[in-house]
């Protein structure tokens, strides 16, 4: 019969491929096939909520939502992949405009046994719930979700804790009649983010958050004389005590909300935030700040250093961007080390001059993710006299010492090809490096381009930022017209080819213990980053990550301003498939590299990693035009 | 069941011919024959599949092998794969046919090359009811043949298929095509190439019931020119 290769085509995609065969038998009973050819919508924004989910058997589409006037595009969905899944937690208009972008046939399957499905199915409660946050939580839309991450699992607790047992229970309550500026008063007095009003018999009648007070009061100029009441949102969301975390969570996301108010009873209990669901899971990025600044000992740190990596899952499992993750990880990164400076201090004593503690590399970057090789170096003011020059050299040997253990000890390893501060060449004074840099330009072996490829990403983290600022300025200059040095950092920015093949197939390695995977550092991620970073020492910008330095092209450089949505949509989906693929590896108790195998993406995973190597090698092809002659 | 008074009292199925073509109720028919010859041969198999304007439904099909009155002709034993030891234990079509027309109920129906299909399934019709089927039938290469001349440089309707060209333009159409040669298999096919046609049809004005019977009928319809020159051949 004609549903038997339906029951086989679902029963190797998620979330059917969870379900028993009888069950698949009663879903596909009523299923339908439709044919949508490109271009026809399939459904509307607004328009009425179709009765099934669709699954595309064949072909292509194009999810995109409008917000006000601009419409925004979510994703493609490919063979496999569900088209209004997200109605079935409710709603009763569609969500986003569904286009076929190729003629595409689906599975018809009715929307209710599927809704029924949630409440007795674990695994596809998982899934939606899942997927959904993903997609919901990153308000841009624009992000790819992992779809391994989301059937590994994990974060059962969320499924199993009441929100009662979450819930703060002191809650704060104000009357509802009080001015803005007595209920800000009020929350900074408890040091709370939200406060609850209530009306004269008792009953909770609104609430307002920090950021109301941000957004609806101070960016507005409004009155903070103002009754309080004219700023607080109404009706706020509820939970029952005995609702389990995700559906808070789901409640949240829906409603646009980081506060839920807990009722038992019809009566208030207690009020949950969106950080409280954070900790449950054992790790808030704020808790791990909290802890590291309040620590006096490099021993107290190292605790604290373990649990960094678990805020990668979480943040993954929340369904955040790759950019937010590493901006947070190196936020937390650069605290970790300027209280290892600190301690340090406090123990050589005031240091004989000024110095600038410069980091590079990823963490230059500010792409970190998982614990990566210390790549540091020192910058001090340059001493008045050789009796200052041979203190200040002693004192920051043995403090450069000092901090590589302190940072071996909190897991960072030590850079192989010695870029530390330990090394006395990469601890200098500043008219040294000065001299450095203006040797590696003027004469560009290969081993000057190598090191001003590497120290070109440097970032103050601490000390006298200044030191840096000078050395920035004046490497900047030299570089900024230097069409010679540029043509080798030209070269450099091609050199690393995109791997499409012939056959538009991915060109994997050929050999060794990665054979047939793809190194997504030295095939994408190091091709962006190069190119990147030539064009911002064409126009002498200072930032160091990507993603910065795309922002402050956009304007001057001509090739950016035409791709900079490309190409940062290009870097996240590396950087994200790469925080992923690691994250996994990390978690099955592997070492962390950057191969991955492709046949493990999803169609859509696969299209957009095509589509990023297409990109690198146009962006590519247009270095070799500019640079003709000095491309060899 | 089925009420064959009706069909004995009406010759035609009256049909809404304002019903726009992607809300119609259709079901799509193939039969497997012993051979052509509409007076020795007869039905092996039957196969229907329902559509919805241009939805298939995967879960209402008709599948029936039936034991043929005619002799096996070695050459429809290759084609089908479908040999006497097979059709012995089966039941014979008057048991099969009120089946059939019950599942078909008020449905256009649709077939490709459904003439020689509807010439076996009438005859017997009319032998066991009286009467043949009253539903308005509409043929998918009539149809084809009348996108291709209306529109000829579009992909898939610019060639003229060697036969019925069933496979042919499946494939054309990127059809799965697999399986055995039997009917449910080929109604299905036959319902997805109809499924591709209707947005063509209402592209090119084809927007209603009436319209479609005026391109699709395998009497009325269909190119007047290129009708003269039409074969079945298998």
């Amino acid at each position: 019969m004609l549903t038997e290769e339906v029951i086989e085509f679902l029963s190797k995609i998620p979330p059917f491929q969870f379900l028993d065969n009888s069950t698949l038998k009663q879903l596909v009973s009523g299923v339908t096939m439709e044919f949508f050819p490109k271009g026809t919508a399939i459904q509307y924004q607004g328009g009425p909520a179709p009765e099934y989910i669709y699954v595309i058997k064949k072909g292509e589409v194009k999810v995109s939502i409008k917000n006000e006037s601009e419409e925004v595009f979510v994703d493609y969905r490919g063979e496999g992949d569900l088209i209004g899944y997200m109605l079935i937690f409710g709603g009763n208009k569609a969500r986003a405009t569904v286009v076929a972008v190729n003629d595409t046939i689906c599975y018809l399957i009715k929307r209710e046994p599927i809704q029924n499905l949630l409440y007795t199915n674990p695994a596809v409660r998982e899934f939606f719930h899942t997927s959904f946050l993903s997609k919901y939580l990153d308000k841009t839309f624009k992000e790819i979700q992992n779809r391994n991450l989301v059937y590994s699992g994990g974060d059962k607790i969320l499924f199993t804790m009441p929100v009662g047992e979450l819930a703060s229970k002191d809650v704060i309550k104000a009357s509802e009649n009080i001015s803005i500026q007595e209920a800000a008063e009020i929350m900074s007095n408890y040091s709370i983010s939200s406060l609850i009003l209530i009306d004269a018999d008792g009953n909770p009648s609104g609430i307002i958050t920090d950021r109301d007070l941000r957004d609806k009061v101070v960016s507005k100029g409004r009155d903070c004389k103002e009754p309080v009441k004219n700023i607080m949102s109404v009706p706020h969301v509820r939970a029952d005590v005995k609702e389990y975390c995700f559906e808070a969570i789901l409640k949240m996301v829906k409603h646009n909300v980081h506060h839920l108010l807990i009722m038992k009873d019809e009566k208030l209990k207690g009020i949950l935030t969106n950080h409280d669901l954070m900790l449950i899971q054992g790790t808030s990025p704020l808790s791990i700040v909290k802890d590291i600044e309040g620590q006096t000992t490099i021993d107290a740190l190292v605790p604290v250093s373990k649990r960094i990596n678990n805020i990668i899952g979480l943040l993954l499992n929340e369904g955040a961007k790759a950019s937010s993750i590493t901006r947070i990880i190196t936020e937390i990164n650069d605290r970790l080390v300027r209280k290892i400076l600190e301690i340090a201090e406090e123990r050589f004593g005031e240091p004989p001059v000024p110095y600038c503690w410069i980091v590079f590399g990823s963490e230059g970057r500010k792409e970190q993710t998982f614990k990566t090789d210390q790549d540091n170096a020192l910058i001090y003011a340059d001493p008045a006299s050789s009796e200052e020059e041979s203190l200040a050299q002693e004192y920051f040997r043995s403090f450069s010492l000092f901090v590589r253990e302190g940072l071996l000890k909190c897991g960072f390893p030590p850079c192989p090809a010695d870029f530390m501060a330990t090394n006395p060449m990469w601890r200098q004074p500043l008219h040294v490096w000065k001299k450095y840099f203006s040797n590696w330009i003027s004469t560009p072996t290969s081993e000057a381009i190598l090191n001003s490829v590497t120290f070109f990403d440097f970032r103050a983290v601490y000390g006298e930022t200044k030191l840096l600022d000078w050395l920035k300025d004046y490497v900047m200059n030299m570089v900024k017209d230097n069409k010679v040095f540029l043509g080798y950092i030209a070269n450099m920015a091609i050199k690393n080819m995109p791997p499409i093949g012939f056959l538009k197939t991915f060109v994997v390695e050929k050999s060794g213990e990665h054979k047939d995977k793809l190194n997504l550092k030295v095939k994408g991620l190091a091709p962006l980053v190069d190119i990147v970073r030539l064009f911002s020492l064409e126009k002498g910008i200072y930032e160091t990550s990507t993603i910065e330095r795309i922002m402050s092209l956009k304007d001057k450089h001509t090739i950016i301003k035409e791709y900079a949505d490309e190409l940062l949509h290009a870097f996240e989906f590396i950087l994200l498939l790469r925080i992923q693929n690691q994250f996994e590896q990390l978690k099955k108790g592997e070492d962390i590299n950057n191969f991955i195998n492709p046949n493990t993406l999803s169609n859509l995973e696969k299209r957009i990693a095509k589509e990023t190597f297409h990109l690198i090698s146009r962006i590519q092809d247009l270095i070799i035009e500019r640079y003709k002659a000095m491309i060899w | 069941m089925y009420n064959f008074f009706k069909i004995r009292k009406q010759e035609t199925l009256s049909v809404d011919l304002e019903k726009s073509i992607s809300e119609a109720n259709y079901t799509v028919i193939d039969t497997e024959l012993t051979g052509l010859n509409e007076r020795k041969d007869s039905i092996i198999s039957m196969g229907a599949v329902k559509m919805i304007g241009s939805k298939i439904d995967l879960s209402k099909n008709f599948n029936k092998l039936i034991k043929p009155e005619a002799k096996f002709k070695s050459e429809s034993v290759v084609i089908h794969g479908i040999t006497p030891s097979d059709v012995s234990e089966l039941p014979a079509i008057d048991s099969i046919l009120s089946e059939f027309a019950e599942f078909c109920g008020d449905d256009i129906l649709i077939g490709h090359c459904v003439s020689i299909d509807m010439a076996f399934i009438n005859r017997e019709m009319k032998r066991v009811f009286g009467n043949p089927m009253p539903n308005p039938v509409i043929d998918t290469f009539f149809i084809y043949e009348w996108i291709r001349t209306q529109t000829p440089s579009k992909p898939c309707f610019s060639y003229v298929p060697k036969d019925s060209g069933l496979y042919e333009i499946a494939k054309c159409f990127e059809i799965p095509v697999r399986g055995a040669h039997d009917a449910l298999t080929d109604a299905f096919i036959t319902a997805q190439i109809f499924q591709r046609f209707i947005p063509a049809l209402i592209n090119l004005g084809i927007k209603n019931l009436g319209a479609l019977l005026k391109v699709g009928h395998p009497e009325k319809g269909g190119d007047k020119n290129s009708k003269s020159g039409l074969i079945y051949n298998f």
